[in-house]
């Protein structure tokens, strides 16, 4: 790919799954690129931290420091992808800092492609954040993520508008199995010798969502 | 052929912000293609020519023969546009040297475009300032500019008391510079560069800087919000110049 992905993976909720996605986009870019880097950009719980030590490093915009350290590493244009779990506390301080550096065109003029992945919910603010949130980031790269397990039924009709990514809802005995810290979806994948189990074409399904998102991107690429 | 045009920053109180507001001035101008040139009156030092070598030079605005350095060359020079950054304490004491050697007369008969911005810090103080410099002002377009860049707030005001001395001097314009992350505010600073400079990445040479693009950002941000008064107020139209479209703004 000729520009830099920049993955955020947002929400002004908690609990609607951005770790989760943040750990599945992770796990399939290491898989596929062989390298990817993640801030988990939640201080007061870290997460994505937890799950995925190897790769994740801690990041936050509290303060002017925090934000150097991270955007000045998101801007550039080096071919590793980047992975950034969004903690809800951060969300409005990251957008509102990203709007003012404009970073959006920045990153264009960089060759970095920055995605926003948008957990939807079905409350007001949510619904409010993703209309604040597409007068700063172009239609095509902010996507938003239909989590059947959070969502429940058919998808807010202000989430209506650009690409839309739909996450199956997976039963609890398996959401708890997944949720396990040693859990690896791409051990999984390789070990588990029945393809046909649920837990497998689950995380298949949602690696090849992942494929068919990257490629959207490269043929937008200019 | 336009006016000269000489624009006298200053305030009696110190650290209220007079040389950031004389560099964002020289950055509008530069970036509206207006010549332009500053004298530094913070003598020996020279804040001002730190950040703007090429076109600052250190004056002594008591000494007569630095005053007539500046004034005897306003018609002589190209630039069309002399800022002058009046270090604290003297803006009073200058302005009434302006009008010892007949420059405010020239000002109010119009062969000379003249314009004061006063830089007010928070305190009283700044208020009698403008009551005091107000004496000076026929014939010159006054400029009160609340500086909030350190994050001033305007506390021992009262809106009504301040009101009642803006109200003395007539057309006085107020113009706002809103305040700059400090750490943004620092490393210009520290790069010793314009503003300009330092949203383009560039060092003093024009050689590639490395400034972080956060504080970048931060700065070509805000510098956007003060040019944009700065357009409000029409301050190209001093130099019969309109305002271009420039770069390093979002």
């Amino acid at each position: 790919m000729s520009r830099t992905p920049v993955y955020i993976i947002c929400s002004p909720r908690p609990l609607v799954g951005k770790t989760l996605v943040a750990r599945l986009l992770g796990e399939f870019l290491l898989l596929k690129d062989g390298a990817v880097n993640a801030f988990d950009v939640n201080l007061k719980e870290p997460a994505l931290l937890d799950y995925l030590p190897g790769i994740t490093e801690t990041a936050e915009v509290d303060d002017t420091y925090g934000k150097m350290a991270l955007m000045d590493r998101l801007i550039v244009h080096d071919g590793i992808t980047k992975v950034i779990d969004l903690g809800f506390h951060a969300y409005d301080e990251f957008f509102k800092m990203s709007d003012e550096i404009g970073f959006m065109k920045e990153a264009a003029r960089r060759g970095v492609a920055p995605v926003v992945l948008f957990l939807a919910d079905t409350d007001r603010v949510s619904a409010r954040s993703h209309a604040t949130l597409r007068q700063q980031v172009p239609a095509t790269a902010l996507v938003t993520i239909d989590n059947e397990y959070v969502v429940r039924g058919e998808l807010p009709e202000a989430f209506s508008h650009g690409p839309v990514l739909r996450i199956a809802a997976l039963p609890v005995f398996l959401k708890t199995y997944i949720d396990r810290l040693t859990f690896s979806f791409t051990d999984y994948l390789r070990h588990e010798k029945d393809q046909s189990t649920e837990l497998h074409q689950w995380i298949r399904r949602n690696y090849l969502s992942f494929r068919e998102l990257e490629q959207s991107l490269i043929l937008r690429e200019p | 052929m336009a006016k000269p045009v000489v624009i006298v920053v200053g305030a009696d109180k110190g650290g209220v912000g007079k040389t950031t507001v004389s560099r964002t001035v020289l950055d509008y101008f530069n970036a509206n293609n207006v010549p332009t040139r500053a004298f530094d009156t913070e003598s020996p030092r020279g804040t001002l020519k730190r950040f703007h070598p090429e076109i600052t030079e250190i004056v002594d605005m008591t000494s007569t023969s630095d005053q007539m350095k500046i004034f005897d060359t306003l018609n002589a020079v190209v630039p069309s546009v002399t800022v002058i950054d009046v270090r604290a304490g003297l803006l009073s004491p200058s302005l009434a040297s302006l009008r010892d050697i007949g420059f405010l007369d020239a000002a109010k008969s119009g062969q000379i475009t003249f314009a004061v911005f006063h830089i007010l810090g928070p305190s009283i103080a700044s208020l009698d300032e403008i009551a005091e410099t107000a004496n000076f002002m026929q014939g010159a377009k006054y400029f009160l500019v609340k500086n909030f860049i350190n994050n001033t707030s305007f506390f021992e005001w009262d809106q009504a008391t301040y009101n009642s001395y803006f109200h003395r001097i007539k057309d006085a314009t107020e113009i706002t510079i809103p305040k700059l992350n400090e750490m943004a505010y620092e490393q210009v600073e520290v790069a010793s560069v314009p503003f300009l400079k330092f949203v383009a990445n560039k060092g003093m040479n024009e050689d590639a800087a490395n400034y972080s693009f956060v504080l970048r950002g931060y700065v070509r941000h805000w510098l956007a919000n003060v040019w944009s008064e700065f357009d409000r107020i029409k301050l190209t139209d001093l130099a019969g110049s309109k305002p271009s479209g420039r770069g390093g703004e979002k």
